[in-house]
């Protein structure tokens, strides 16, 4: 291959891998909210100490304070951390064997320092003998605070009306 | 090669596969059962009461499945389980389990229907039901 065409191809190669591999607002964005689905879940064989560090680390992915909109279970406030940690530990115990994921998820910003994210949420375990599953629609803002993003509201979209 | 690429279009944008998940639909949809919905069903025809149709979350990876039981500007009412459409008790034969499920009349707005699952087993607030956003249902199912 002539000099003339690896010089091009080069910058090209590395323009990709730059494009692919350099974390962007969005990437970082979309990593939060995999590792909020991921210490939100719970395994049956999760010991107390762990159940204690991942509730720790989903609230630190969270602004202080954060709101929390749930309708129909009449919520609706701002939660500090620490709330928000002994909710997420309530919850998982509550549900020792769920797991949570993020699907379709859209990311947009109104402004660069601002996120706003469209997902829905995906709930499958078991409680007792009884496997379950459920899905809620999410509106989520997420705030960059000093070059880190962080959770600053979830809203449960109630779209359908008994 | 091409029969690969028609797979790939039919199966992703026409003849959508869908993996049954929950109760909700029993006993016409089980659990870990597998169905299809076909896209281009309202593009030729209209929504049509007792139509089971996917609902939509913010896309098409998770969906609801449910049963279409009125169209806008009907009148909603459950008395001790059974539903009457305007006033008028509706025979459903896909219901095979019921609860005494009492909810006071209602109009179904316009732009939107009145979706239930067939499964009325459990208790009215542990079962998701009501009316939508006619743009919230993607397709309709066909199997």
């Amino acid at each position: 291959m002539s000099k003339i065409l690896l010089f091009p191809l080069l910058i090209l190669l590395t323009a990709a891998a730059v494009f692919l591999f350099l974390p962007n607002d969005e990437k970082i964005i979309r990593k939060n909210l995999t590792s909020l689905a991921e210490y939100s879940s719970t395994s049956p064989e999760e010991t107390t100490i762990t159940t204690l560090k991942k509730s720790t680390l989903a609230a630190k992915l969270c602004s202080q304070p954060c709101l929390i909109h749930i309708e129909s279970f009449d919520i609706g406030r701002e939660f500090d951390k620490k709330e928000l940690k002994d909710h997420i530990l309530m919850m998982k115990k509550m549900l020792p064997d769920t797991h949570f994921t993020f699907h379709d998820t859209g990311v947009s910003f109104p402004e660069n320092d601002r996120a706003e994210i469209m997902s829905t949420l995906r709930l499958k375990g078991k409680i007792d003998t009884t496997r379950f599953t459920d899905a809620y629609e999410l509106s989520i803002h997420a705030e960059k605070i000093k070059s880190d993003w962080f959770f600053s509201s979830f809203t449960v979209v109630e779209f359908m009306e008994q | 090669m091409f029969l690969g690429l028609s797979c790939y279009l039919i199966f992703s944008y026409l003849l959508i596969p869908l993996r049954i998940e929950g109760h909700s639909m029993e006993p016409a949809y089980q659990n870990g059962s597998f169905s299809f919905c076909w896209r281009m069903k309202y593009l030729f025809s209209e929504i049509e009461r007792f139509d089971v149709v996917t609902v939509r979350f913010t896309g098409r990876s998770v969906m609801l499945l449910k049963r279409i039981v009125a169209l806008p500007g009907d009148t909603v009412e459950f008395r001790e389980g059974m539903l009457y459409i305007n006033e008028k008790q509706i025979n459903e034969p896909y219901v095979h389990h019921r609860c005494a499920w009492n909810l006071a009349p209602r109009k179904v707005a316009p732009d939107h229907v009145y979706v239930v699952g067939d499964n009325r087993g459990t208790v009215m607030s542990r079962h998701r039901f009501g009316q939508i956003k006619i743009d919230r249902i993607v397709e309709g199912v066909i199997l």
